[in-house]
């Protein structure tokens, strides 16, 4: 587990990207600086509450962040957020996960 | 430029799951077997095959050729999931005019059974693997659950305007012998239907069944003497259209409806019936607003009025909500079949009167938050 989402930066616009790209879709440009995104507002929210092919499933909620600056990203939900809710981006092996952000 | 057209449709029997003995393959066969009889031709005859599968691996198109005998001097294998059929008929009314292949049979099918779809559906591309799949996303249910809740917030739909799609196919079903579903549904029984991916519940998710569609092109000189062949007035696609960028409720269709009309040379009030790509209802609604088929842009009104007192002919075969997903492949060519059948007075039970003018569409390929491609058509019954 780590904090934030990897995400791509273009060199040449600035551009961010996730996931990964071959080229900006900008700019076309075939340089990216990797860099963290730490936190976002959730947009939608689902209950993945049936899986095809399988019969022992247990309920997982999924939810759509936006990123300040940056791309949407389908995330699991740690916790029962729900829309507008500022939430914290972790990742685990690739795959983003969020949970609400605790207030300092 | 010689001219092209569909002269035959044909299909296999749908099944909620294959049974033993039958496969991907068995099925591919029973639909060309059909539509070839359909045009009046012979295998001999085929010169080019175009076929898109998401379980004919490990065989790819050359293997099912020879499975099948074709020796041929055209052959495609398309990997557009959703709008593959709409896709291949291009490219196979193209083979045609340009004279390369007198005849094309165009196939799909799938027989993965749950098991297998899931496993497709967890592995679809790089990004499903590595970023969707681990988190018990759903596969395209979880992905469209969004998309269905970023529509209703955009266009203030209720989840019953989404029934009205699913109850008017599902009486459309009823007159198809060939539909998987067909005992009718009402709002009641969709309203309590389980709930799937929160705001999608079953009668929102298109069911997988075991199965295959094709359809023949050729001149249209080369139609059986008692029909007239359909023509295809314009055809464009889209692929990748905003690099997902955007919130997936407006679909590649937005990127070249103006030219699609144009070169149709009729516009959308014009049409007399739609086969419209329906995995999801939310798509439907998407796919028709961006035809300019949706007055005012009003979802809701569109779903209450012309859907629900079925004022509107859509998806008469019963849409893949009732009729069955054989694979997005396949399930394209249902509604471009369709299209053909009821151009040519051949609809039975749910024959449109006087359906002069079709369209349809192929809307697929959920690359992370949404399809990334799309595809549409408008026919015509040639004179």
């Amino acid at each position: 587990m780590s904090a934030g989402i990897v995400i791509w930066r273009c060199k040449g616009c600035g551009t961010a990207v996730f996931p990964q790209r071959l080229l900006c879709p900008h700019c076309h440009g075939a340089a990216f600086d990797e860099d963290r995104v730490h936190q976002g507002v959730i947009e939608e929210v689902s209950v993945i509450r049936h899986m095809i092919g399988q019969t022992d499933w247990q309920p997982r909620r999924i939810a759509n962040v936006r990123t300040p600056g940056g791309p949407s990203i389908t995330v699991g939900l740690r916790d029962g957020s729900e829309p507008g809710t500022v939430v914290e981006l972790e990742q685990e092996e690739g795959a983003p996960y969020a949970r609400a952000k605790v207030r300092s | 430029m010689r001219s092209a057209a569909i002269i035959g449709v044909g299909q296999s029997a749908y099944r909620r799951r294959p049974e033993p003995g039958q496969s991907t393959h068995t099925f591919i066969r029973d639909a060309a077997v059909a539509a070839l009889a359909d045009a009046a031709l012979d295998a001999r005859d085929v010169q080019g095959m175009a076929v898109a599968s998401f379980s004919l691996a490990p065989d790819t198109a050359v293997d099912l050729a020879w499975k099948l005998g074709l020796s041929l001097r055209w052959l495609l294998q398309d990997t557009n999931g959703g709008s593959s059929a709409m896709n291949m008929l291009g490219h196979a009314l193209r083979g045609v005019e340009s004279g390369v292949a007198d005849v094309i049979l165009v196939v799909g099918g799938d027989a993965t059974g749950l098991a297998g779809y899931g496993k497709i559906a967890a592995n679809y591309n790089i990004a499903t693997r590595d970023h969707l799949a681990p988190l018990g996303h759903g596969g395209p249910n979880g992905v469209y659950a969004l998309v269905a809740s970023r529509q209703m917030k955009a266009y203030g739909l209720d989840k019953s305007d989404y029934g009205h799609i699913a109850i008017a196919q599902r009486a459309w079903a009823a007159k198809n012998p060939f539909a998987v579903y067909r005992t009718p549904l009402t709002m009641e029984d969709y309203l309590a239907a389980p709930m799937v991916a929160d705001p999608l519940s079953r009668y929102d998710c298109v069911p997988v069944v075991a199965g295959a569609q094709a359809i023949v092109v050729a001149h249209p000189d080369r139609a059986p003497r008692d029909r007239a062949a359909v023509r295809v007035r314009a055809h464009r696609a889209s692929f990748n259209y905003d690099n997902q960028e955007g919130d997936g409720l407006k679909t590649g269709i937005s990127t070249f409806v103006g030219d699609l009309w144009r070169e149709a040379g009729v516009a959308p009030g014009d049409i007399d019936v739609a086969s419209i790509y329906d995995d999801y209802p939310t798509m439907v609604l998407a796919q028709l607003d961006d035809l300019g088929m949706i007055a005012d842009h009003d979802l809701a009104r569109f779903c209450r009025r012309e859907v629900g007192e079925k004022r509107f002919p859509l998806n008469t075969w019963g849409g893949m909500l009732s009729a069955g997903q054989p694979g997005g492949p396949a399930g394209g060519l249902n509604g471009i079949a369709e299209a053909v059948l009821q151009l040519q007075g051949r609809a039975g039970e749910r024959q449109v009167k006087d359906a002069r003018l079709a369209v349809a569409t192929g809307y697929g390929m959920t690359m992370y938050r949404y399809g990334g491609t799309a595809a549409a058509a408008i026919l015509e019954r040639t004179p």
